[in-house]
C-alpha cells in the first residue's frame, strides 16, 4: 500500500515536471530544425532534416559568443561585488549598534519597493552627464548594492552567535579579519542564495543595458536575444539556438550553489 | 536584540562599520535618493530631453494622466495581472514545495532543478518561446489541444495567455522559498502533531500554514513588487495589443518615456505607480499581521 | 567551493573573449599623399578626392542604420580605398530599436557622427542635425528630392529615393490556382475574385493558404489608398488630420469584407504577412519597396512577382497611393568637429557618385531622385520599379507626418480585426487620439504640392 502511494505520488510529480519542461524540450529539438520546418503547419515533433545551421548562424550573424562573454563578465563582476557588499553591510547592520541602524535597514527594505520606472529616467540622465553611456561601469556601478542581498545576509548573520565574534576579538582579531575569516565563511548558505538570484537578475536584465549599451560588440545577451528577433524577421531557429546557449551559465551557477541555496533562504526565514 | 557586541576600545573612524555605512549611504544618495527626487520634481514639468524642454507646469501632467483612458486601462490590467499571477504562483509554489518536502517524494534534487528551470531562463527568451507556442498556425498549444485560438491577438485571451506564461516561469521561485521556509520549521511541533493523530490536512491547516505566514508574506510582497512593474513579457509578446487590451502601467511608462520622450508625464505615472506599490505593500503587511495576531 | 567556481568562470570568460577576436582594431595607416591621381567626379555636387582627410591622421566614425548595410559598406569600402586613414563602422539597429536608441545616443557626447534618417522621426532628430556643407543650388541641380527639406536655406537631409506600395504575389501558388499573367487584377473587385481563387481551406473549412493577407499592412494601406477617392489625409490648411473620413471607412469596410465575407484570409492566419508570404502560406500581400530586400535576404526560395495596386475603376484615380521619401544621412552636430568633417566629406562622396543612388534604389525598390540615374537600365528592369514607373507622378506625398498617425493606425487594425469593434466608432476614436497626439506638433501637410492637386 505504501509502495503504491509513493509511486502514484511521484508519477503526479513527474507529470507536472513534464509539463514544466515541455517548452524547453520543444525549443531544444526545434533549434535543430531549419526555419521552414519550424513554421510548417502541422509539422512533426522530431526534425525531418537535422541541422546545426541555426547555431552557426547565430554566431556568424551576431557574434553571439561575444555577447555571451560580455554578459558573463558583467554578471560575474556584479554578482561578486553584490555578495561582498551584502555581506559586509549585513554584518554591520546585524552585529553593530549605532544610531540610525534601524532607519538604514528600513530604508534598504524601502528601496526594494521603488519601481524601476521612477529611477530609470534620472539615472539615465545622470549616466549621460557622467559620460558613461556605452560603458560597463554604467551597468555595474548602480547595482553594486542590493536591498534583497543585504536583507538576506543580515538575517543570516544575525543567527551567528555573538560569542563567536567575541572569541575572535579576544584573540586580537581586527574587525576586517573577523569579517573575512569568520563571518564570510559562516554565511556560505546565504551567499549561495544571493549568488543564484543576483546572477540571474543580471543575466536577464533587459531595459538598462538596452538603453546604455550602443555598440553591438559590447551588447549583453538578453538584449541580443531581442534584437536578434527584430533584425531578421523572427528567425525562430536562431532564437531557439541562442536561447538554448543562453540558459547554460545560469544552470551551471544553479547546480553549483543549489545545495546551500535552500539552506540560505531557510536562514533568512528566521524571525528578526 | 542581537547586536549588543561590545564595541572595540580604540575606535578608528575608518572602522569596518563606518566605512561600510558611509559608502552605502553615498551610493544610495547618488543612485537612489537623487533619482527619486529628480523624478518627483520632473513629474511637475514638461520634460523632453530631445528638444531640451524642462518647463514647470504644476500638476498638469497628473491631471493629464488621470484623465487618460489608457492610463486606467493599464492600471486595471496591471492589477488583474498581478493578483492572478501572485495567486497561482503562491498556490502552485506551495503545493509543489509541500510535495517535494514530503516523505513520499523521490529524486528530490532532480525535481527541484526541473521546477526551477523556467525561473532561471531569461525572461526575454522565455517570452519569445511562448510567442511561438501560442502561434495560431504552428504553435504547440493549438496543435496539442486541437484548438484554433489566436491567443495573443484576441483581447479575451491575450492577457490570460501572458499570465499563464508568467506563472509558468515564476512558480519555481515560490517553490524554492517555501522549501527554505519548510526546512526552518521546528520539527518537534510536527512530531507532536503526529502523535496527537492529526491528519495531514489538519496539520497543514493549523500548523504548517500559520507557521509559513512570514514566507507567504515574503513571496507575496516580492511578487507584488515585481508584477506591478511587469513589462518585458508585454513588450515581447503583445506590445500592449490587441488594441490597447494588454497595456500594463510599466509598459505605458516605457512607451511614454522612451518612444514619445514625454519624460515629465512618464515620471508622473511612475510616481503614481510608486504610491500604489507602497500602499498595497503596507496593506498586505497589515492584513497578515492581523491574521497572525502579532 | 567558491574559489573554484569563480576561477572556472573567469577561465571560461577569458576563453570566450579570446575566441571572439577581442575587438576589431583594424590598423589605420597615416595618409601622407594628398594627390590620389584621381579625377574630380560628379555633376553639380562634385567630389575632389585629391586631398587629405583629417590631415591624414587615423580616425574612426560610426554610421548607424536599420538596414541596407551592404549598400553602405560598398560606399565605405570605396571611400576607405582612397583614404586609408579613415574607418567608418556601421552599427545596425533593428527598426524599432533604432528610434529609441538613436535620439538617446545623440544626446550624449558619444553619439554616432553619421546615421540613417527616416522622415517619420523628423521631430525627434532635427535638433541634432548639422546642415550639409554642400551649396543648396548644387543639390537642387542633381536631385529632385531636395525642395521639401529646405529649412532656413539649409539642407540637413533629403530624399534619395521614393518608396511606395504594390502587390507582391507568389508565382508558384498563382500557377497552381490556374491563373496566368492575364488574370492580374486592375480593380479592387477583380482583386477580391483572384484572392478567392488563391485561397485554400482544409476539410473543416479553416484556411491553410491565404489568398491575400494584410495582417500588419493595414496601417500602410489606410494612409494611402483612400487617395484613390480624392480623400486627403489632412484638412485644407494642412494642419488638421482628416482620419475619420468616408473613403477611409469605405476602404476599411472593403478589407473587412475580404476577410469576413470572401474569406480570402484571416487576422488569425499568418500574424505577420511578410513572414507568411515568405513561408509560402499567403499568396498575395501589399508591401512597400523594402519588401524586395527582405524577400531576397530572408526568403530567397520564394518565386514572386509584382503588380500595381488595383484602382477603384479601370481609370487612373486622382492619386494611386501615398509615397514616402527614403532619406539621406544625417550628420550629428554634436560630434567632435574632426568627425563631422569626415562625415561631411563622406556624404559629398556618396552624393557625387551614382552608384549609391542606383544600389539603394535596387535594394529597396525606391525610385531614385537623382536625375542622372532615373533612366538607368537596371532601374527600369527592376520588377517593382518597372511596375511603378508608368504612373510614378500619380503618387502623393503628405509630408513627414508624425509617427503617431501610423501607431494609431496599427491600433485601429487591431481594434477592428482582433477586438471586433465597430469600424465607424474605431475610426472616430482614432481621429480623436491622433488629434490629441498631434496637439503639440507643428507639422503642415505637403499634400498641396501634389502635381495633380487641382485636377
Amino acid at each position: 500500500m505504501k509502495q503504491v502511494k509513493v509511486i502514484l505520488f511521484n508519477l503526479i510529480l513527474l507529470a507536472f515536471s513534464i509539463l514544466t519542461v515541455v517548452p524547453f524540450v520543444w525549443m531544444l529539438v526545434s533549434s535543430f530544425k531549419p526555419n521552414s520546418e519550424i513554421v510548417k503547419i502541422g509539422g512533426s515533433f522530431l526534425p525531418d532534416t537535422f541541422t546545426i545551421q541555426n547555431y552557426i548562424n547565430v554566431q556568424e550573424r551576431f557574434d553571439f559568443l561575444r555577447m555571451f562573454g560580455n554578459s558573463l563578465f558583467v554578471a560575474v563582476v556584479v554578482t561578486g561585488t553584490v555578495i561582498y557588499t551584502s555581506a559586509i553591510v549585513g554584518f554591520a547592520l546585524a552585529k553593530y549598534t549605532f544610531k540610525g541602524r534601524e532607519f538604514i535597514f528600513g530604508m534598504i527594505l524601502g528601496t526594494m519597493m521603488i519601481p524601476w520606472a521612477v529611477t530609470i529616467i534620472p539615472r539615465y540622465d545622470m549616466i549621460v552627464n557622467f559620460g558613461w553611456l556605452d560603458s560597463y561601469i554604467a551597468l555595474i556601478l548602480p547595482s553594486i548594492f542590493s536591498g534583497f542581498g543585504i536583507f538576506l545576509l543580515r538575517q543570516n548573520i544575525m543567527t551567528i552567535p555573538d560569542d563567536v565574534i567575541e572569541a575572535a576579538r579576544m584573540d586580537g582579531a581586527t574587525e576586517w579579519y573577523i569579517f573575512h575569516r569568520v563571518i564570510l565563511p559562516m554565511s556560505r548558505n546565504a551567499i549561495s542564495s544571493i549568488a543564484i538570484f543576483q546572477f540571474l537578475w543580471v543575466w536577464e536584465d533587459f531595459l538598462w543595458p538596452y538603453l546604455i549599451i550602443n555598440t553591438q560588440s559590447k551588447q549583453l545577451i538578453a538584449v541580443g536575444l531581442k534584437l536578434f528577433s527584430g533584425q531578421y524577421g523572427t528567425d525562430y531557429g536562431g532564437l531557439f539556438a541562442a536561447t538554448a546557449i543562453s540558459i547554460i551559465p545560469v544552470i551551471i551557477v544553479y547546480v553549483t550553489f543549489q545545495k546551500r541555496f535552500i539552506a540560505g533562504i531557510s536562514g533568512a526565514a528566521v524571525k528578526g | 536584540m542581537n547586536g549588543n557586541v561590545v564595541e572595540r576600545k580604540k575606535q578608528s573612524i575608518f572602522s569596518l562599520k563606518n566605512v561600510t555605512i558611509v559608502i552605502l549611504l553615498l551610493h544610495f544618495s547618488i543612485f537612489m535618493i537623487y533619482p527619486i527626487i529628480m523624478a518627483f520634481v520632473g513629474s511637475f514639468h514638461h520634460w523632453n530631453p530631445l528638444s531640451n524642454v524642462f518647463e514647470f507646469t504644476g500638476i498638469e501632467n497628473y491631471i493629464q494622466i488621470l484623465n487618460s483612458k489608457l492610463f486606467w486601462t493599464s492600471m486595471s490590467n496591471t492589477l488583474i495581472f498581478s493578483l492572478v499571477v501572485i495567486f497561482f504562483r503562491v498556490s502552485i509554489g506551495l503545493v509543489i514545495a509541500l510535495a517535494l518536502y514530503s516523505k513520499l517524494s523521490r529524486f528530490k534534487t532532480t525535481f527541484r532543478t526541473i521546477f526551477y528551470m523556467p525561473t532561471i531562463t531569461p525572461l526575454v527568451a522565455v517570452s519569445f518561446v511562448w510567442v511561438w507556442l501560442y502561434n495560431p498556425q504552428f504553435g504547440l498549444i493549438n496543435e496539442v489541444f486541437n484548438l484554433d485560438i489566436n491567443w495573443l491577438r484576441d483581447s479575451r485571451t491575450a492577457l490570460p495567455a501572458v499570465m499563464v506564461m508568467t506563472t509558468w516561469k515564476d512558480f519555481g521561485y515560490a517553490t524554492i522559498i517555501y522549501l527554505g521556509g519548510l526546512m526552518s520549521l521546528p520539527k518537534d511541533a510536527f512530531e507532536a502533531a503526529e502523535i496527537d493523530g492529526a491528519n495531514s490536512w489538519t496539520a497543514f491547516k493549523y500548523l504548517t500554514w500559520p507557521l509559513l505566514t512570514p514566507i507567504t508574506m515574503l513571496v507575496a510582497v516580492t511578487s507584488l513588487i515585481t508584477y506591478l512593474q511587469s513589462f518585458i513579457q508585454i513588450l515581447v509578446m503583445t506590445e500592449g495589443g490587441p488594441g490597447t487590451s494588454t497595456y500594463t502601467i510599466s509598459y505605458l511608462i516605457y512607451e511614454d518615456a522612451f518612444i514619445n520622450y514625454n519624460f515629465g508625464s512618464a515620471s508622473a505615472m511612475s510616481v503614481v505607480l510608486f504610491v500604489c506599490i507602497s500602499g498595497l505593500t503596507l496593506i498586505s503587511f497589515k492584513l497578515t499581521q492581523k491574521k497572525a495576531g502579532v | 567551493m567558491f574559489k573554484k567556481l569563480w576561477i572556472s568562470m573567469l577561465v571560461l570568460l577569458s576563453v570566450l573573449v579570446a575566441c571572439s577576436g577581442g575587438g576589431a582594431s583594424n590598423n589605420l595607416t597615416k595618409d601622407e599623399t594628398p594627390d590620389k591621381g584621381m579625377e574630380v567626379f560628379g555633376e553639380a555636387v562634385m567630389f575632389n578626392p585629391n586631398k587629405l582627410v583629417n590631415d591624414g591622421e587615423p580616425i574612426t566614425i560610426e554610421l548607424w542604420t536599420w538596414g541596407a548595410e551592404d549598400v553602405f559598406q560598398k560606399q565605405i569600402d570605396a571611400y576607405k580605398e582612397i583614404y586609408p586613414n579613415v574607418d567608418i563602422k556601421t552599427v545596425v539597429n533593428p527598426w524599432d530599436e533604432m528610434w529609441t536608441k538613436l535620439p538617446l545616443a545623440l544626446q550624449g557626447d558619444d553619439g554616432p557622427a553619421l546615421f540613417n534618417i527616416h522622415n517619420s522621426q523628423h521631430d525627434n532628430l532635427i535638433n541634432f542635425l548639422a546642415p550639409y556643407d554642400i551649396p543648396l543650388a548644387d543639390l537642387q541641380a542633381d536631385f529632385s528630392g531636395v525642395d521639401a527639406h529646405i529649412i532656413d536655406g539649409d539642407i540637413h537631409y533629403f530624399d534619395i529615393g521614393i518608396m511606395t506600395g504594390s502587390i507582391f504575389y507568389n508565382k508558384v501558388l498563382w500557377e497552381e490556382a490556374g491563373l496566368t499573367e492575364e488574370d492580374i487584377p486592375h480593380t479592387w473587385e477583380e482583386f477580391a475574385l483572384v484572392a478567392k481563387q488563391l485561397t485554400k481551406k482544409d476539410d473543416t473549412g479553416s484556411i491553410i493558404q491565404a489568398g491575400y493577407n494584410f495582417n500588419g499592412d493595414y496601417q500602410a494601406m489606410v494612409l494611402g489608398l483612400p487617395y484613390q477617392q480624392e480623400d486627403l489625409l489632412f484638412s485644407e490648411n494642412g494642419q488638421n488630420i482628416n482620419y475619420d473620413s468616408e473613403a477611409r471607412l469605405a476602404f476599411t469596410e472593403y478589407l473587412h469584407e475580404l476577410y469576413y465575407e470572401h474569406e480570402v484570409g484571416s487576422p488569425n492566419f499568418g500574424d505577420d504577412s511578410s513572414q507568411s508570404f515568405g513561408n509560402g502560406q499567403s499568396a498575395m500581400v501589399y508591401k512597400w519597396g523594402w519588401f524586395q530586400g527582405e524577400l531576397n535576404n530572408n526568403y530567397p526560395d520564394i518565386e514572386w512577382g509584382v503588380f500595381q495596386t488595383p484602382f477603384i475603376t479601370e481609370e487612373i484615380p486622382f492619386a494611386i497611393d501615398r509615397y514616402n521619401g527614403e532619406s539621406t544621412f544625417g550628420i550629428n552636430k554634436n560630434a567632435p568637429s574632426a568627425e563631422q568633417e569626415v562625415a561631411q566629406d563622406f556624404v559629398r562622396f556618396v552624393l557625387a557618385g551614382d552608384d549609391f543612388s542606383v544600389d539603394y534604389a535596387l535594394l529597396n525598390s525606391t525610385f531614385p531622385t537623382k536625375y542622372a540615374v532615373a533612366n538607368h537600365a537596371e532601374i527600369l528592369s527592376n520588377p517593382v520599379l518597372s511596375v511603378l514607373s508608368e504612373n510614378i507622378d500619380r503618387y502623393m506625398w503628405p509630408g513627414p507626418f508624425p509617427a503617431i498617425i501610423e501607431t494609431v493606425s496599427g491600433q485601429v487594425f487591431q481594434e477592428i480585426f482582433y477586438n471586433r469593434k465597430d469600424i465607424e466608432s474605431v475610426l472616430s476614436q482614432a481621429q480623436e487620439d491622433i488629434e490629441n497626439g498631434m496637439s503639440q506638433s507643428k507639422f503642415i501637410s505637403a499634400e498641396k504640392n501634389y502635381l495633380h492637386y487641382n485636377d
